[in-house]
């Protein structure tokens, strides 16, 4: 049980890329142990939020505050041990390491085996090495990833590799996981699946959750509270209800009444 | 660069299953060591030599698998490095003498003294340059790595009183707690066979090359292993994880350098002698040969890469008179040109055609046979490879 | 006088390593690829061009030259790089570590010791301006070069292929989407390359070198810290950075005697001393790109 997740603050952030503002002083606060998504039309800006968040862009200017930590201006390792993790929309996975090799090099922030004591085989290492196998074999069962344990990950499906991805960022024992589209490209059985899943996540594990979706089915079951940016703008942020009612939102990804096509 | 993490050609590193195929792997293993132990009793002197030059060159090719292999940075300095180790262990354990460039410095000091002595210079000239191997791109460092291997060269051709210059200087030859690894009036008699120095030699090589084949395996099946892999494929996700990027190809390549000094001073013994033409570009292009036919990640496939390339000119030079268009003079196509054209076109078939090289070759062979001799109850229901 | 002298030989060298820079940095952009046999490329167009000058006059032979790396680029580029083109940077500049070591070979079997000539008729003919005594291969050099250079710019400003190789270096994928054929950009570029190679070969292998010998290719191997100073994605880096070797080559050999406490033959490491120090202060190369990944 995290006990110590503390709310993530956003406050005013913008990024810009050469003219072009990918985002214009976005804020939103995400409650400890909430499943808070951010959603918008295509372009919106909310992989570079998930970028900025997990320490990937830096910002012109604003703020990311991570309990008393600023995260702006920190290297992205840096970031991760602070209890950040991400699973990434194109797989942070390598490719060639088997789905057991993928979830250890989550505990990398958690392990401290260097060189000389894994080349020479030390016990500590040893004894380390198997500590946290037993561990990553937990959250493999966790995600019925058991028997794939020892295939390697490019051989996968895609569904199951965006399994190990989310199990992967589960390994790094976070206090808030950042998501990244995490059912693109999956048919409706398994989109329920890795529902129901994130939502025990963020129950029996009591962390928060930020969601990057376009699925608004899965994002509106899901989520305590949903952010909505265009053109890298917050123009709503509120409840689920709250949102779907919200006018700037339905202007948002259908078009103002003026400018629809039917 | 893309961004997927999908099929890289690396070898099918031994993920699946510690079971059936480990075991007889390991039976083999024993009969391998064994066989290996007895060589010195049964063979000639052909053999030893072949046998100590491809462990100097195997120990080499781990250190350049490690950086190159596993960690994707190409770098073609290992001839540098491997010449501040065989340079550092003559002057350290030489004596002061006189050759045909001039007179060279020789220290005198206790061979192990010298070989340890070169190791930590090589490291130490690793390290220095470890900074600027960080801070490039996996290409990048190819070029810089290049630079070193010719300043190598201008040192060793330059340097005269250390070097001995443009011919070089003979190799002092070891010694291991006053056993000295040379011939001799009343040598030690081993079941029947008088040890000199390439029976010495042959047993030094062996251990050192077996520590340095565990060291790289342990590293490669633990934490900074795993790191080093994903490195190679995504430097971001590595960031990601919390693995320090620079830092750790700063590492790696320390490492590697360390490897090519322990090869330079196996390579200078099994020489006899060192000269700049030894440490050349040439030899640069060789070693990526090797871990690359040997399969690139692949520690036993560096091993087997090295002893391909380094057999083939000697295999070649033996088996002459069976291939007709050989021949010695400068017109014609020798022995080495064949070698340099078998091993050149063996990188360009592996690449094409087998990326996991000689090592994918040998894990499929295995599977094969793994699979083969499972029962039907034990069919397995996920996906197999390869 | 001496330091006009040694400009002038400078940037004549600067300006033929260069074209073979340029050439590299073609097939960087174009295939992702560090051609270690780039140099091959150099040597194959000067020993073509030298075994047919007599059979086809020396522009014949040139010519001949020419067509033959291009030629020979064009096939490396077809049945060994496409083929695992999506591979590993890694692998592909093994690759051509692999046709280096063949071609190497064979061309320094064919040469043997001899030192071949290309038949240049200017041969060793100099020139007197003011008080500079000048090779006329160096100054036929510089035109050439210029020439060749200012075309090539202006094509790749503006011909469809320039522009679609510039897009296609700034982003592959988006290329590919847009419908621009990847695999005929490829084949352009390796034949652009091999023939900027041929014509270096030529210039590299008149006076005042004696000729054409195994040597050539280590001569050629120079362009690659030229290509790297520049900056390997940036055409105008090659330049830069041929023109930078070209000098301090020219001025290492000049200032010779003064130089003679680094020991002899410094002039042969000092384009690569002068690498490293430029990666040390921008490991991107003076006019590369920094490196940015998006997620």
């Amino acid at each position: 049980m995290n006990i110590d997740v503390p709310v993530l603050e956003v406050d005013d952030v913008v990024v810009r890329f050469g003219a072009v503002k990918a985002l214009d002083g976005v804020t939103f606060r995400v409650e400890p142990g909430s499943i808070h998504s951010v959603i918008g039309p295509n372009g919106a800006g909310k992989s570079t939020m998930l970028n900025v968040l997990s320490g990937v862009y830096r910002p012109k200017s604003g703020s990311v505050r991570f309990g008393q930590q600023e995260l702006v201006g920190m290297r992205p390792d840096k970031v991760t041990r602070l209890g950040v993790a991400r699973a990434f929309q194109n797989l942070a996975l390598s490719g060639g390491q088997s789905v057991e090799e993928n979830l250890m090099l989550g505990r990398h922030a958690l392990t401290r085996s260097g060189f000389l004591s894994s080349g020479l085989g030390w016990p500590t290492a040893r004894a380390e090495e198997r500590r946290h196998l037993r561990r990553v074999h937990e959250i493999a069962d966790f995600l019925d990833l058991t028997p794939d344990l020892h295939s390697p990950v490019g051989e996968l499906s895609y569904g199951s590799q965006k399994r190990v991805e989310i199990a992967r960022a589960l390994a790094m024992e976070p206090r808030i996981l950042l998501l990244d589209e995490p059912v693109a490209g999956m048919n409706a059985g398994e989109k329920r699946y890795i529902s129901s899943l994130i939502a025990r996540i963020a129950k029996s594990l009591s962390i928060s959750v930020v969601l990057v979706e376009h699925d608004m089915e899965m994002v509106m079951s899901l989520s305590d509270r949903v952010t909505v940016l265009d053109f890298g703008r917050r123009i709503a942020d509120g409840t689920p209800v709250e949102v779907q009612a919200d006018p700037a939102v339905i202007g948002a990804y259908l078009g103002t009444p003026a400018e629809s096509t039917s | 660069m893309s961004n997927s993490t999908l099929v890289r050609p690396r070898p099918a590193t031994s993920t699946r299953g510690d079971r059936g195929p480990r075991l007889w792997q390991t039976g083999l293993l024993a009969v391998a060591a064994v066989v290996l132990l007895l060589v010195p009793i049964y063979l000639g002197t052909f053999w030893l030599q072949l046998g100590f030059s491809i462990f100097a060159v195997a120990v080499g090719a781990i250190g350049l698998n490690l950086l190159t292999g596993t960690t994707g940075q190409l770098s073609l300095a290992h001839p540098f490095f491997m010449a501040v180790g065989a340079l550092t262990y003559v002057v350290l354990a030489g004596e002061t003498s006189e050759t045909s460039g001039g007179t060279v410095i020789g220290l005198g000091l206790p061979p192990l003294v010298g070989m340890v002595g070169a190791v930590f210079l090589s490291g130490v000239c690793g390290l220095a340059f470890s900074p600027v191997s960080g801070r490039l791109r996996g290409i990048y460092l190819g070029m810089a790595s290049l630079a070193l291997v010719f300043i190598g060269q201008h040192v060793l051709n330059t340097a005269v009183p250390l070097s001995g210059g443009f011919n070089g200087r003979p190799t002092p030859p070891f010694e291991l707690f006053g056993l000295k690894f040379d011939y001799s009036d009343s040598p030690v008699v081993i079941l029947g066979v008088p040890f000199g120095r390439l029976e010495w030699l042959w047993y030094l090589g062996l251990v050192l090359l077996a520590a340095a084949f565990l060291f790289a395996r342990n590293l490669l099946r633990s934490r900074p292993g795993r790191a080093m892999k994903l490195v190679a494929d995504s430097e971001l996700a590595a960031s990601v994880m919390g693995v320090p990027v620079m830092a750790y190809k700063g590492k790696v390549f320390f490492l590697s350098s360390i490897y090519a000094g322990l090869a330079g001073v196996m390579y200078a013994l099994s020489i006899g002698s060192i000269a700049p033409q030894s440490f050349a570009m040439d030899l640069s292009m060789q070693f990526l040969a090797m871990i690359v036919i040997g399969g690139m990640g692949s520690v036993g496939g560096a091993v087997a890469g090295a002893a391909f390339v380094m057999s083939l000119p000697l295999v070649i030079q033996n088996f002459s008179a069976y291939i007709p268009f050989l021949s010695t003079d400068s017109g014609g196509i020798t022995a080495a040109h064949l070698a340099k054209y078998i091993y050149g076109a063996a990188v360009i078939a592996v690449l094409l055609f087998k990326p996991s090289g000689l090592s994918g070759i040998w894990q499929s062979a295995v599977e094969t046979y793994r699979r083969k001799t499972l029962s039907k109850q034990e069919l397995v229901p996920s996906k197999e490879g390869n | 006088m001496r330091f006009e002298s040694l400009l002038l030989t400078g940037l004549s060298l600067g300006a033929v390593y260069a074209l073979v820079a340029l050439g590299f940095v073609i097939l960087f952009k174009a295939s992702e690829v560090l051609n270690f046999a780039h140099g091959s490329l150099v040597v194959l167009g000067a020993y073509v061009t030298a075994r047919t000058h007599e059979i086809f006059g020396f522009f014949g032979a040139v010519l001949a030259g020419i067509i033959a790396a291009a030629l020979a680029a064009v096939l490396i580029e077809r049945l060994l790089i496409r083929p695992i083109r999506n591979a590993p940077v890694i692998s592909l500049a093994i690759m051509t570590i692999g046709i280096e070591v063949l071609l190497n070979t064979e061309l320094v079997r064919q040469i043997g010791v001899d030192i071949m000539t290309l038949g240049h008729p200017w041969g060793a003919d100099t020139m007197t301006m003011g008080s500079l005594v000048i090779p006329v291969n160096r100054l036929i050099a510089i035109g050439t070069a210029v020439v060749v250079i200012a075309v090539f710019l202006v094509a790749f400003r503006f011909s469809s292929w320039g522009v679609s190789m510039r897009a296609a270096a700034e982003d592959r994928e988006t290329a590919e989407l847009v419908g621009l054929r990847l695999d005929r950009i490829a084949v352009v570029a390796w034949l652009i390359a091999g023939a900027l190679a041929a014509l270096a070969g030529v210039f590299l292998t008149g006076a005042p070198t004696p000729g054409l010998t195994p040597s050539l290719a280590l001569i050629a191997l120079r362009a690659f810290p030229a290509a790297i100073i520049g900056g390997l994605d940036s055409v105008a880096g090659a330049l830069a950075g041929g023109m930078i070797i070209g000098l301090v080559e020219a001025f290492a050999a000049g200032y010779q005697s003064e130089l003679a406490f680094l020991g002899r033959g410094i002039g042969d490491v000092l384009p690569f001393l002068v690498m490293i120090i430029v990666l040390i202060i921008r490991p991107q190369g003076l006019f590369g790109r920094k490196e940015f990944v998006r997620v």
